[in-house]
């Protein structure tokens, strides 16, 4: 085979090809300078997306992630550009979200001098990431990258940095692939064997149950375990509660599904797992969102924790049998082995905990002002349920869980364990290059929207196929209903103003409608669905609304606040 | 109680920062870290001496360490017969008087003597645990000028496989 005598920067290409990169989302700058010259070689095949910030670009290359299953990539320049990179790395470690973020570094002997726009990004990284390099010598570059998207989508998948000298990508190196299996000393494979003796304890713990839940995590759509977790529940009579980002791994159509768990999970959901004698829990970690007060978190019931990442096992809660693996490959070995059951009794009552708080539900109601969720509820029937929703973080977020009622799994993209606001116009940009048939709605706050607006100019230079639905309140809402409900209603710095959204819209050059009620949200829908490209719709809504149900921080599942019946504001001050 | 890892890795740059950047991050409380070549190329051994009351967070500071790219192998040396050693320098200043109770205690071979003038002496203490412990406390009837220690390094007795670390590199991959 001829040599083939190939630029650093060349080589970065060549090797994201052939990872099967096609899209990467992007900002330049000068220790990058050399790698964007050869984009030009290769633009044929690799598609860069223009951001505004670099935030933007590790939430794009995430949501591409989450919508794709594939990796998402991410590149900017030394110092500042590597920094904006931080909060959307982190965001994607929390939420095992496989990205690859490439970045320029200052020159190899300039390297440790405070040179302009030099940075330890490697180092900065280390918490952040599930692994970071530095390059430092040419013929390591092919390697590390093709390890580090190894390392990206093996096992828990996650972020990973690799930062690279500006002098190195204009170095010239003899390209070749590296052929076979990437081998690294640590990260444990996941363990293939599971022993028989967990599996027959877990048989006779659920054929002793008689209040069972199921606890359905983002590990059943990154393990693509839906059917197992539903044979499971249908065959031995277990109802289904999900965590946030487990949204969408169990129809929220099926009888067994009792909706999300946690703070502001359902009422059906947090009395069935206080109440319970067993939790299986699939994929899931037990954040604090989820379980309250860990002292008094389920206190009667048996734990079975399935999980692929042993250092996730016994972290928040104490189990008492733990079965590390792959949940699909877990739940199918399983399965054979439960028999068939009925929990009759306690599916009788998790069924009247769940109408009791449908019947107090405002969007059932007709109000004079229009509410979040009835906005959500209505956006869920328009849709037909079939769009990929992209939420921000805050009580639109929360609405979104409770009342898009996701049937399939991957359509909800949320920042769920970091919690970072702006993520969701970002990363519904990067998921419109993954998914070009459903459409793309991004549910957002007035707060969240406003802190990476500027992505909207790249929704429009690429025609991005998005539907932006701001729920306004004119507030920090979920920081104003804590100030509300724990701090005697000081609402310190949560009144926000927003520009003009249409005029806005109309600036950047995507179309912008506004809606007060109801009766306009049908038809404002209809409008934008017919839009090709991206759109955005202003819902002004009822300042003072609360997410309900709600179990306050650190207290049981059982003591949350129900939805009321109807509550008044008059007393409500601006 | 006290945990005692040992702890293979590989030899790179920045290895020991992503330890101690876990260690800080979840909160560990750690006594001691000792970290050096060893008799393969390219592998660091590590000896973590972990003070951590909750047995729970015993496991996942193991787990944590072992999710590491570049960790080969985690082996628990704790309730192991397993030798555990400490170096320490100490530097005093002495009278006269002082020096036949200094002699005392190096003929007791717990420490020797490595310099000494007129009024200063310093003195390399080594043992296990508890002598170099005690040593320091019976030094403290001087004028302790400078103490420096080296923190704990352990080793397994015997040539047991399963307290030998697996140095081999796998595939992240699972093939289920």
């Amino acid at each position: 085979m001829q040599k083939r005598i190939l630029t650093g920067a060349e080589i970065i290409w060549e090797c994201l090809i052939r990872e099967g990169v096609e899209v990467v989302f992007g900002y330049p700058g000068g220790a990058i300078l050399p790698a964007y010259d050869a984009l030009n070689k290769y633009s044929d095949s690799v598609h860069h997306v223009l951001t505004r910030h670099e935030q933007g670009a590790t939430h794009m290359a995430d949501g591409y992630a989450r919508a794709s299953g594939k990796v998402g990539v991410a590149i900017g320049t030394s110092g500042p550009g590597a920094a904006n990179m931080i909060t959307g790395l982190a965001t994607a470690m929390m939420d095992s979200s496989p990205i690859v973020c490439i970045t320029g570094q200052v020159p190899r002997p300039a390297i440790g001098s405070d040179a302009f726009q030099e940075m330890d990004i490697s180092g900065a990284v280390i918490p952040v990431t599930k692994h970071s390099y530095l390059v430092m010598d040419i013929q390591d570059l092919a390697p590390t990258i093709k390890e580090a998207f190894a390392i990206a989508r093996s096992g828990r998948p996650g972020p990973v940095l690799i930062d690279i000298p500006k002098d190195l990508q204009a170095e010239e190196f003899e390209f070749l692939y590296p052929e076979g299996q990437v081998l690294i000393p640590g990260e444990n494979p996941i363990k293939s064997d599971i022993d028989s003796f967990e599996l027959d304890q877990a048989v006779e713990m659920i054929s002793e149950a008689k209040k069972p839940v199921i606890l359905a995590g983002h590990g059943v759509l990154i393990s693509g375990a839906s059917e197992e977790v539903i044979s499971l529940s249908e065959k031995s009579g277990i109802p289904i509660s999900w965590t946030l980002l487990g949204s969408g791994a169990v129809p929220s159509s099926h009888p067994l599904n009792m909706g999300m768990m946690g703070m502001h999970g359902e009422f059906a959901a947090n009395n069935a797992i206080h109440n319970a004698d067993l939790l299986i829990a699939c994929g899931m970690r037990f954040d604090d969102r989820v379980t309250g007060n860990t002292k008094t978190y389920s206190p009667d019931s048996k734990k079975i924790h399935i999980e692929v990442d042993p250092s996730e096992i016994n972290k928040n809660v104490k189990v008492d049998l733990a079965i590390n693996g792959d949940l699909k490959f877990v739940l199918k070995n399983l399965l054979p082995k439960v028999k068939e059951k009925k929990n009759k009794a306690w599916y009788k009552q998790v069924s009247e905990w769940r109408d009791e708080s449908a019947s107090r539900d405002i969007i059932n109601m007709d109000t004079e002002i229009l509410y979040g969720a009835q906005v959500i509820s209505d956006l869920w029937k328009e849709t037909n349920g079939d769009a990929i929703v992209v939420s921000d973080v805050g009580q639109h977020q929360m609405l979104e869980a409770q009342y898009y009622k996701h049937d399939e799994p991957n359509t909800l993209l949320t920042s769920g364990g970091l919690g970072t606001m702006g993520f969701s116009l970002p990363a519904a940009i990067g998921a419109s290059f993954a998914n070009r048939d459903k459409d793309i709605w991004v549910i957002v706050g007035d707060g969240s929207i406003q802190m990476t607006i500027t992505e909207l100019a790249t929704a429009v230079q690429e025609n991005s196929n998005i539907k932006v639905a701001i729920i306004n309140n004119g507030y920090l809402g979920m920081v104003r209903q804590w100030q509300q409900l724990f701090y005697d209603s000081r609402y310190s710095e949560t009144p926000i103003s927003s520009p003009d959204y249409v005029k806005l819209s109309e600036a950047y050059g995507l179309k912008g409608y506004r809606v007060y009620s109801r009766d306009q949200i049908s038809d404002t829908i209809k409008k934008v669905q017919k839009i090709n490209g991206p759109s955005l719709i202003e819902f002004v809504v009822e300042k003072h609304d609360m997410v309900y149900p709600m179990v306050p921080a650190g207290a049981n599942l059982d003591e949350m606040i129900s939805r009321p019946v109807h509550e008044q504001f008059e007393d409500a001050e601006m | 109680m006290k945990q005692t890892l040992i702890l293979f890795m590989q030899d790179e740059p920045g290895v020991l920062n992503r330890i101690s950047s876990l260690v800080r991050r979840r909160n560990f409380n750690i006594e001691s870290i000792v970290a050096g070549r060893t008799e393969k190329k390219g592998i660091t051994r590590m000896t973590l001496v972990v003070n951590e009351p909750d047995m729970t967070k015993q496991k996942t500071i193991i787990n944590n360490i072992k999710r590491l790219v570049e960790i080969y192998d985690v082996v628990d040396a704790t309730g192991q017969d397993c030798h555990i050693r400490e170096h320490a320098l100490v530097k005093i200043s002495i009278e006269d008087k002082d020096k036949k109770e200094i002699d005392k205690l190096v003929s007791s071979g717990n420490c020797k003597i490595l310099d000494s003038d007129k009024n200063a002496m310093i003195l390399e203490l080594s043992g296990n645990e508890s002598t170099v412990e005690d040593t320091i406390k019976t030094l403290k009837r001087y004028n302790i000028l400078e103490l420096l220690r080296s923190g704990k390094m352990a080793m397994i007795s015997g040539n047991k496989d399963k307290h030998k670390p697996k140095l081999i590199k796998s595939s992240p991959y699972w093939e289920g």
